[in-house]
């Protein structure tokens, strides 16, 4: 969407037009943002941490549906099968052969960038709703190959458990430094991630470059390719953008990414196995990008939160419905609540979206942003 | 406005996030590494291996050990006992309040067994509660739904030490969450009780906090082994060999797959029972077991057992019904199998005739015990619906009964201001061998068991809760993982 801006706010260079951060105040907001994010443990509760956690997680794996679905136009319901294949990856690299988290988890991103291609690979041939049909196949494949095969290594259904992520250090001068603590076990100083309030350095870090890859994708050559794949597909083959190719590259990146959150989501549960992530959060994946605003930068924030508040919503709201039902002031059946206000509620804000607001929420949020700049005159 | 270049963003935010990290843990100034640790780890490696081990180790544990432990031990603990003595409160806990977390699938798949689970808890803790409580204090309840998500479970669990860093005790009701929550409850030293009898989440090698109301499903799976090549010429199929032919037919996942473990296959072996075919059916009130059941039948099975509940079991009672293969074949399965859940979704109710399995409780029509009395008075007098008057509610009620007893146990070891998780924990590995509601259910997790190992065996015989003995009370194998 074009930056509405009043008269006379105009860039001078190439550099000003490029800037993502274009006034001081922005930096400024964005870096107290960021401080108030990485300082949540010492002001909010456990629980906020924990939600925090899990939203930046999916926002992760969200952005990655946004590459492929938002950007290049091609609906995906295989996410949360991709995101499995990074969980075992990390899961097998960090539990059985001893690897460091840090560095699982860029190979386990990659490892599901490779199983991504693999399924991206019908997308030369189909479109629209087969393509759906043949990442669903990757939904149902990928958890039953980790359910039944190689069992003597992934356990089966049971699944593998995941070692907390550590950092270890040398002690230096008899002493550990930077708040670790000493093991003496391997005689080493040992910093673990075991708590959300620990583990939340992690996901937004990883949050935060992910973010900033995926903004500079949506920029390069290579973005504007996919956008111009997602808008049309013949008239950008005629312009000389090899389909199969980009399309490729767009699964591997989305595959990439969602590698990353499965990684980070099996190392916060401290487990992995087949029914962790299913096919249920592959549509909602789809759900929060479409809530949120497909091929938008923000949209995933947007999408992935809304929709987990929702949750908690229900959540919070379901022993207060229950006890108006078990006290005759509402009809119905209490047993039932629960089973069905999450989906109640996913669907009809899902549906209200696509009626009222299909662009998402990002489309809202630029119409303020704009208004605000255009203050006085915006209507 | 200049650009930063990526590698410094990427850069600094690393440098910062491992700051913040640092910064977070309770001991952000440098620690000195404790001397001793070190001492004794190196020396020894680096002699011959046995040698060393044996005279450090020895020695230092009888002398220094006992010495200090004495000196030491005595004094602090003499003193302040004295006046704390004075001080511990075991009895006239009035105005206290003791919180029984618990979480489980109540809008999911396993919503057919979790929601009497939950009631069966809330009746019997405002039963409680109307007795005084446990020595006068209040028992609350905090529930999460966790819609059967793993993640969900996590979430709870977090919310849930966030809320209350003392927690005595919780109570779950998935696999999948025992599993993946083993660890945590051993660190954070919170006992779970489980209905979720996953072996691995008791016996996994971070776990430790876990103790089932029922046993694991290798132990389960591995009775009725033994009680079906004990009975097998008095109950095999008409057209069934000598051989047991066993199929495997369940659901996938955690609770599907929990009782065919490595030590069950081998005792599979071990008895002689040869496992065909291993099967596996969808996680749903509409799935279809026929092609499963015929592709046991192909592969020459007699037997089939399933680790499923409500509508698992009863997926394959239609289908086996639907085939006209009843008689072919003997249909097993864990505890959860044989309840009145199975019947809500049998196409007939005959169809479930002939059912058998492990049951390591009374059921409702065992009227004559006080247990089951007790628990019948419970559910008339919260006017329950019939559809409730299953498996969920009586365990869970004979579940609030053991860990208001183990919390009582515990109270009287440290007194009530003293009182934790891990002091729940002891008096639970300390309670022996416990009949919860004077022996619906029966415990001992005493020598390192967490689960009980005693069951019978039952079988359906004609309507609806004709659950007739077959096997009185038994010791089940011992089949928890090898580690």
């Amino acid at each position: 969407m074009a930056v509405i801006r009043p008269a006379g706010d105009y860039d001078t260079s190439y550099e000003q037009d490029m800037a993502v951060i274009r006034k001081r105040w922005q930096l400024a907001l964005l870096l107290a943002m960021l401080a108030a994010l990485y300082t949540l443990p010492l002001y909010t509760s456990s629980a906020t941490v924990s939600f925090v956690n899990r939203a930046a997680i999916f926002i992760i794996a969200v952005q990655g549906l946004n590459i492929l679905t938002g950007y290049t136009g091609q609906i995906s319901l295989g996410q949360a099968a991709f995101m499995t294949v990074g969980g075992y990856v990390s899961a097998l690299l960090m539990g059985v052969w001893g690897w460091n988290f840090f560095l699982a988890l860029p190979v386990a991103g990659l490892m599901a960038g490779l199983v991504g291609l693999f399924f991206g690979l019908p997308s030369l041939r189909v479109k629209g709703f087969y393509l759906v049909m043949a990442t669903l196949a990757a939904q149902f494949i990928i958890p039953w190959m980790t359910s039944n095969l190689w069992k003597d290594v992934l356990n089966g259904a049971q699944g593998l458990n995941v070692p907390v992520p550590e950092i270890v250090l040398p002690v230096v001068n008899g002493l550990c430094y930077l708040g670790t603590q000493f093991d003496a076990e391997t005689v080493r100083c040992v910093y673990r991630f075991s708590t959300p309030s620990q583990f939340i350095y992690i996901t937004l870090t990883v949050l935060v470059i992910t973010t900033i890859l995926a903004l500079n994708i949506s920029r390069t050559r290579f973005g504007r390719a996919l956008i111009s794949v997602r808008d049309n597909d013949l008239a950008a083959e005629l312009l000389g953008i090899n389909l199969f190719h980009y399309k490729l590259r767009a699964f591997f990146l989305a595959s990439v990414y969602a590698g990353l959150a499965g990684a980070l989501l099996a190392s916060n549960l401290r487990h992995i196995n087949s029914e962790t992530i299913g096919l249920n959060d592959s549509i909602i994946m789809l759900g929060m990008l479409i809530v949120g605003g497909m091929g938008t930068n923000v949209g995933p924030f947007f999408g992935t939160v809304f929709m987990m508040l929702l949750e908690e919503l229900a959540v919070w709201a379901t022993p207060i419905i229950v006890g108006l039902i078990s006290s005759g002031v509402l009809p119905g059946n209490a047993a039932g609540v629960g089973a069905a206000l999450r989906p109640l509620i996913f669907g009809t804000s899902l549906a209200l979206f696509l009626i009222f607001e299909p662009r998402g929420m990002a489309f809202r949020w630029n119409l303020l942003k704009a208004s605000w700049r255009l203050r006085p005159f915006a209507r | 406005m200049k650009r930063i270049p990526l590698p410094l963003i990427i850069l600094s935010l690393f440098l910062t996030a491992f700051l913040f990290a640092a910064c977070s843990s309770p001991a952000a100034e440098p620690t000195a590494v404790p001397e001793p640790t070190e001492a004794p780890k190196e020396e020894p490696t680096e002699e011959p291996m046995e040698e060393p081990t044996e005279e450090p180790m020895e020695e230092p544990t009888e002398e220094p050990m006992e010495e200090p432990t004495e000196e030491p031990m005595e004094e602090p603990t003499a003193e302040p006992t004295e006046e704390p003595e004075a001080e511990m409160r075991t009895d006239n806990l009035e105005g206290e309040t003791i919180t029984f977390y618990h979480f489980g699938d109540l809008s999911g798949p396993y919503a057919a067994i979790t929601g009497p689970l939950i009631n069966g808890m809330e009746d019997a803790v405002a039963a409680l509660n109307e007795q005084g409580g446990i020595r006068g204090a209040e028992i609350k309840i905090e529930f999460a739904d966790t819609g059967g998500s793993v993640e969900e479970a996590v979430a709870a669990y977090d919310r849930f030490t966030s809320e209350n860093d003392n927690i005595k005790i919780m109570f779950t009701y998935g696999s999948g969450e025992v599993e993946a929550l083993a660890s945590r409850f051993a660190e954070d030293e919170i006992p779970n009780l489980s209905a979720g009898l996953s072996a691995t989440g008791f016996y996994g090698p971070d776990s430790g906090y876990t103790f089932g109301l029922g046993p694991i499903y290798p132990d389960q799976f591995g009775l009725f082994l033994d009680w079906l090549t004990a009975n097998w010429a008095d109950v095999k199929p008409a057209n069934a060999g000598d051989e047991i032919k066993l199929a495997y037919i369940s659901w996938p996942g955690a609770f599907g797959q929990g009782a065919l473990t490595d030590e069950t296959r081998a005792y599979a072996e071990e008895l002689g029972v040869e496992i065909v075919t291993e099967e596996i059916f969808d996680l749903s009130p509409t799935a279809d077991a026929t092609t499963a059941i015929l592709n046991a039948q192909a592969a020459g099975a007699n037997v089939i057992w399933t680790n499923t509940l409500a509508f698992g079991p009863a997926a394959l009672m239609n289908g086996l019904g639907a085939l006209g293969l009843q008689d072919e074949f003997i249909l097993a399965g864990d505890n959860w199998a044989m309840d009145l859940a199975t019947y809500a979704f049998v196409s007939d109710p005959a169809l479930a005739v002939g059912l058998i399995s492990p049951f390591p409780y009374l059921w409702w029509t065992d009227t004559d015990h006080p247990g089951i009395q007790y628990a019948q008075a419970l559910f008339d007098a919260n006017e329950r619906g019939p559809g409730e008057h299953n498996v969920g509610y009586l365990l869970l009620v004979a579940g609030v009964d053991v860990a208001a007893q183990a919390i009582e146990n515990a109270i009287d070891e440290v007194g009530y201001d003293n009182l934790d998780g891990a002091a729940v924990h002891k008096a639970l590995t300390e309670m022996g061998p416990y009949e919860g509601l004077d022996g619906v259910i029966r415990l001992d997790y005493s020598d390192g068991s967490r689960s009980p190992h005693v069951a019978q065996i039952r079988q359906i015989q004609g309507g609806p809760d004709a659950f007739v003995v077959l096997q009185d009370w038994t010791e089940t194998p011992d089949l928890r993982p090898s580690e």
